[in-house]
């Protein structure tokens, strides 16, 4: 358990050094066990996951302005397995990171803004699950053909 | 009852070691025991070479904090029975070690004067002496006021958040949970008028929006002040400081 990765060198370093020589500063050796440091570290990476459906939409975009031919093509591309399990990755990301999110969100709301005041916590969540599942209804209904 | 435990303590003598190295201690302990009784068992009946700071034993001081068992502990506050046979103390992680258990504090000191950490009155000094009544000479808070930051008040220093923090671990100027959280909580107070310059200092490199929003600091907080929700805040506040400077004076965002 004995913390062995060093932290920065001059983590919490003073800005004079003082007489004494010191030891380099370590870090907590529970963060490669710990549960809510996994958890965090899994948030930060699904940033990966959104470069590459980030780079996936430019392609398609880029195929739907090269004619046809080449969205065709790109549609046989997405329906590929592979291609489909990224997908689902994708969606378990996203699902990840917004309860993460919607868990942490009504702390980090200031306590006013001038004299309006925040709703309260469970309030707070309902609108933010609310506005995710509506966001989902009408892209689903807009993807779907039934609007436009 | 009394239970044979063992204690890796790391120890580190900055005139002989070069790096920090471990010994171990088996000592009989006692059911009630906090962690901090073992380490000043230790030091009173088995070793007097260790060294490690400790005053109030009762959680105020915040002069105790260790890594126990890799994480970030106020050993006065943490039951020895909830900790296995065998229980790793260190010097609270992301620290320079000055000796054994004992880490720098200057860092954390030269972090937490940049904030301001004082009420910062715009009230001319001259009126203040001129005023007849109570109401003009004081500085008057409703228990609601003092309801909005009083959690961020309660904190006693410890420096676990720090110790926490994966963003204190990789970015030196990083201010840090308990430092920013003593800043809103003084942008926060009615009596302030400090805002704009603290905001104007959490807008900086280094400061708010370093913050991952990791938790962590929330997480090991003894006193439950709950860091994080000030940092995110402190965010917030100075997004909106900053936007309404283009329309009014800085320092509306409280």
């Amino acid at each position: 358990m004995a913390a062995t990765k060093p932290a920065h060198p001059d983590a919490m370093a003073p800005r004079t050094a003082g007489p004494t020589r010191t030891a380099a500063p370590m870090q907590p050796a529970s963060w490669k066990t710990s549960p809510r440091m996994k958890a965090y570290a899994r948030f930060g990476m699904t940033g990966w996951v959104y470069l590459i459906a980030s780079i996936s939409a430019i392609v398609i975009v880029w195929a739907l302005g090269s004619g046809p031919e080449a969205y065709e093509q790109m549609q046989g591309v997405l329906a590929k397995p592979l291609v489909i399990l990224f997908h689902v990755i994708a969606l378990i990301s996203v699902g990840f990171v917004l309860i993460r999110f919607f868990g942490l969100f009504p702390k980090a709301q200031p306590a006013r803004i001038g004299p309006a005041k925040p709703p309260p916590e469970p309030v707070l969540k309902v609108m933010l699950y609310a506005a995710w599942a509506g966001i989902t209804v009408a892209l689903s209904v807009i993807l779907a053909g039934g609007i436009f | 009852m009394a239970t044979k435990k063992t204690f890796v303590i790391t120890r580190f003598d900055p005139d002989k070691d070069e790096v920090p190295k471990t010994q171990s201690y088996e000592i009989e302990c006692q059911d009630d025991w906090k962690v901090l009784d073992a380490i000043n068992f230790i030091k009173d009946e088995v070793d007097s070479s260790i060294s490690h700071r400790w005053s109030c034993r009762m959680a105020v001081c915040g002069s105790c904090g260790m890594m126990v068992d890799g994480e970030p502990k106020l050993t006065c506050k943490t039951a020895l029975s909830s900790y296995g046979d065998t229980v790793e103390i260190e010097p609270l992680a992301n620290f320079p070690i000055v000796k054994d258990l004992v880490v720098e504090l200057e860092g954390f000191m030269d972090k937490f004067q940049r904030v301001k950490p004082w009420i910062i009155s715009a009230k001319d000094e001259a009126a203040k002496k001129a005023a007849t009544t109570m109401k003009e000479g004081t500085n008057r808070q409703s228990s609601e006021e003092l309801l909005e930051f009083k959690q961020f008040s309660m904190c006693i220093n410890c420096m676990l958040c720090y110790s926490a923090c994966p963003v204190v671990s990789n970015e030196p100027d990083f201010l840090g949970p308990a430092a920013i959280a003593l800043g809103h909580r003084y942008n926060m107070d009615n009596r302030d008028d400090g805002a704009a310059e603290r905001n104007e200092i959490f807008r900086d490199e280094g400061t708010v929006f370093s913050c991952s929003y990791a938790n962590e600091c929330s997480e090991v907080c003894p006193k439950g002040v709950d860091p994080a929700a000030a940092v995110n805040q402190a965010k917030f506040n100075a997004v909106i400081d900053w936007a309404t400077g283009f329309v009014v004076e800085r320092g509306g965002a409280k």
